[in-house]
């Protein structure tokens, strides 16, 4: 494991240490191999319990409809290059070395195979065109890595032909669950959330007490009854954050911190114990029936409790579930009162049943907002007052999130998930850094915990996968002596909280950047102990 | 006329047709190919003109290749234009008298082919050479620039050291576009280099050439922002005229 020791002197600029590109080395990361999903969480979503005796028929079957189906797939298998500007630019390539971490080598387990079954080159001339006929050896590539791409879509970025690995990875992963094969964490978190409401199986009593004691939490420590409401039918506004905003470290200081802007700013908001879920792991399987039977949870919610705006937590691929896909997953959004079209004018695509063409958004909130984009709002407009100096001794730092920054906008301007959360996090605490350009922004480097990736068994991966991000922090906290590193994503928080350690890192606070919003709130009739 | 110039006359007709509706039938397979999330690489372009910017961005400057590497930018620009240009002072044939806005073309055609070749020869040469780029290369990738030099060097050696009738290859080459065939020159350097001019029309519909038609069907580049005019601005979100809008299928499974 490539681990950057720590370093005392002055740190030289990151840039010219992860842009030591690594020499490949054959089948580095093969050891690590994901769960397969157990059989009954097969079946329970619709697949096969295991590897049934005709899986070649069924994986080539299913690879044709995925083609057919999508235009970016069929395009990106067609028109790769080879032209190898990706293949220094994933995070699971850098950390790892193993060649088949690089997005072409990964695109190409499955463009192989593609070509072997479905082109004329790969049918009658297989070895001029590098094609493979599917096999157990394949699969089990497939398999191990498919997961082993957080579906960041960084290489995307590099790419002459726009081609997105991410499409060609969920497209594996769809295929390997019709064949028995499912990603065990992944697919188990998809059943728990398309049945009980969120990735966690809480129910709403364990919702309801957890969301009571933190009230007493906020009560004592601020002398404000900040409320943390649970299907408040007299609300206006639903917040749907991940689960894990309701129990882990650092999450749940972010769910207070959007509690106290809710309540600052007199907005009437309620969770639900429905759709107590913002992260819809579907996106990471590829499904897109399942995608959509955990959207519609939310949707369902909004109408039942009668919201008229979605607001959504601290969640990267959540976020761009809401931004991008919400429309055609659930649409239409807005209900324009004749229960009839959304705002498109354009007939449903929620399903065939009459109540599926109702919207649940009013048309002064269209689209679901992210919960960084009301609070900048609010503070702008003067409806909130940040005070940095209650962050006294903070100097942070912002990881951009791979879905947020690559997968969904922010406000109404180009760029606004980069400029929203910093302005922010600039108004919350008294020192920002920013960390090298090369690794933020639409460059970001992924956690190394996304999609899927966070499963236990994945570890020595997740660390190995962190490695540029831990280079560029690294760097920042030797010449700035960076102590919080604030993230909008529930994966990436945990993820670094595991990995950062195993970089000598440990001592970096990785902070939600609603907690260090809350701590800078100014909360109206507020008893302060050391004011 | 002559049963070499016949074949060959026939076989450019075929070749030509081929690449034309094969790459037809392949744009019009991706048009017909649903979109049924939007998939953009953000931060999207808003409006049309935005993605026309994007897309100009990405066919004519190689923008997302400049990001990457200039070391390989640079060769894959040189070689790109060098052809472009060099198919300009084709158009030469097309007319039996030089056409005059051809004669700057065609006093530079020289400096064009150099660059193609050197572009070709770089990009060779790290294909060869970087262990990443050789680990994905199949022998198709190989190939094709194989196939592009050789088609390069002929028509080059053609031009300055092994001169053919020009005249006499107009003609035929507008006898095949207009399917009154006339007669080839019998000249092995011309025969060689249309040779390479078939295969590579034939090759064109099946294989990773159809990345230039591609880079502009690729929806990380060519959608919009998702939310774009959603917040009033009486612009619709959908509007890029696809069919993303289409229920995302239910999967068909077992």
């Amino acid at each position: 494991m490539s681990v950057p020791a720590p370093t005392g002197g002055p740190v030289p600029p990151v840039v010219g240490r992860y842009r030591v590109i690594p020499l490949i080395e054959e089948g580095a990361a093969s050891a690590t191999r994901p769960h397969p999903a157990t059989p009954e969480v097969q079946e329970a979503l619709g697949f096969p319990a295991r590897l049934p005796s005709d899986w070649k028929a069924r994986a080539l079957a299913r690879l044709g409809e995925l083609v057919a189906e999508r235009r970016g797939l069929r395009v990106f298998l067609e028109t790769c290059t080879k032209c190898g500007a990706c293949t220094d630019k994933c995070h699971y390539f850098l950390g790892t070395r193993d060649p088949k971490n690089m997005p072409v080598a990964r695109q190409d387990l499955l463009r192989a195979v593609w070509r072997r079954h479905f082109t004329f080159a790969g049918r009658w001339f297989p070895w001029l065109v590098g094609a493979r006929e599917l096999d157990e050896s394949v699969l089990e590539d497939w398999f191990r890595y498919f997961h082993q791409c957080s579906e960041c879509r960084r290489c995307t970025v590099f790419c002459p032909s726009g081609i997105d690995t991410s499409e060609v990875t969920m497209a594996g992963r769809e295929i390997l669950a019709s064949v028995g094969l499912g990603h065990h964490y992944t697919q188990e978190i998809v059943l728990k959330a398309s049945t009980i409401g969120n990735n966690l199986g809480l129910r709403r009593p364990a919702l309801a007490d957890i969301l009571e004691n933190l009230e007493e939490d906020i009560l004592e420590e601020s002398g404000v009854p900040v409320r943390l409401p649970l299907d408040d039918a007299t609300a206006d506004t639903l917040v749907v954050a991940p689960s894990a905003d309701f129990f882990a470290e650092p999450h749940v200081d972010g769910l207070i911190g959007y509690a106290k802007v809710l309540h600052e700013a007199g907005i009437r908001w309620t969770f639900s114990s429905e759709a107590s879920e913002a992260a819809n792991f579907a996106l990471f399987t590829g499904d897109h029936a399942h995608m959509q039977d955990i959207a519609r949870r939310i949707r369902d919610a909004a109408i039942a409790l009668g919201t008229t705006r979605l607001v959504i937590g601290e969640c990267g691929h959540a976020w761009r579930v809401a931004y991008s896909y919400l429309d055609a997953l659930v649409g239409p959004l807005v209900d324009d009162g004749d229960g009839r079209t959304g705002r498109h004018g354009r007939a449903s695509t929620g399903g065939e049943r009459g109540e599926d063409r109702i919207g649940f958004l009013g048309r002064a909130h269209p689209r679901a907002e992210h919960v960084c984009e009301v609070t900048h709002a609010l503070w702008r407009a003067g409806a909130i007052r940040l005070d940095p100096t209650r962050n006294a001794g903070v100097v942070a730092t912002y990881h951009d999130s791979c879905n947020v920054a690559r997968g969904a906008g922010m406000g109404d301007r180009p760029g606004g998930q980069y400029t929203i959360p910093r302005e922010l996090l600039g108004a919350a605490v008294p020192s920002v850094v920013e960390m090298s350009g090369d690794t933020t922004a639409q460059r970001t480097f992924c956690c190394g915990g996304g999609a899927g990736m966070l499963a236990d068994e994945l570890m020595d991966v997740r660390v190995k996968g962190a490695l540029p991000r831990a280079q560029a922090l690294e760097a920042v906290v030797a010449a700035h002596g960076v102590t919080h590193m604030a993230a909008i994503c529930a994966i990436c928080k945990t993820q670094f909280a595991a990995v950062l350690p195993a970089h000598g890192l440990g001592g970096v606070r990785i902070a939600s950047l609603h907690q260090l919003v809350g701590d800078a709130l100014v909360l109206s009739g507020e008893r302060r102990g050391e004011g | 006329m002559d049963a070499l110039s016949a074949a060959f006359a026939l076989a450019l007709t075929l070749a030509l047709g081929t690449f034309l509706l094969g790459t037809l039938a392949r744009v019009v397979l991706w048009i017909r190919t649903p979109s049924p999330v939007p998939i953009p690489l953000a931060p999207a372009p808003r409006t049309r003109a935005g993605v026309a910017g994007r897309l100009a961005l990405e066919l004519l400057a190689f923008r997302s290749l400049a990001r990457a590497s200039l070391a390989t930018w640079l060769p894959a620009l040189l070689f790109h234009y060098g052809l472009l240009f060099v198919l300009v002072v084709h158009l030469r044939f097309l007319h039996p008298l030089l056409p005059p806005w051809l004669v700057p073309f065609l006093s530079l055609s020289g400096w064009a082919t150099l660059a193609l070749v050197a572009g070709l020869l770089t990009l060779f040469a790290r294909r060869v050479l970087i262990a990443r780029v050789r680990r994905v290369s199949a022998p198709s990738d190989y190939l094709h620039l194989v196939l592009l030099l050789a088609i390069a060097l002929t028509g080059a050696a053609l031009a300055r050291r092994w001169p053919t009738d020009l005249h006499s290859v107009g003609a035929f080459l507008r006898g095949v576009l207009t399917f009154h065939w006339q007669p080839l020159p019998p000249h092995a350097g011309l025969l060689a280099h249309l040779v390479g001019v078939l295969v590579l029309l034939l090759v064109f519909p099946i294989s990773k050439l159809m990345h230039a038609p591609g880079i502009a069907f690729a929806p990380t580049f060519h959608q919009r922002d998702p939310n774009a005019g959603a917040a009033g601005r009486g612009e619709g979100a959908s509007g890029t005229g696809e069919k993303r809008g289409d229920a995302p299928s239910r999967a068909r499974r077992r």
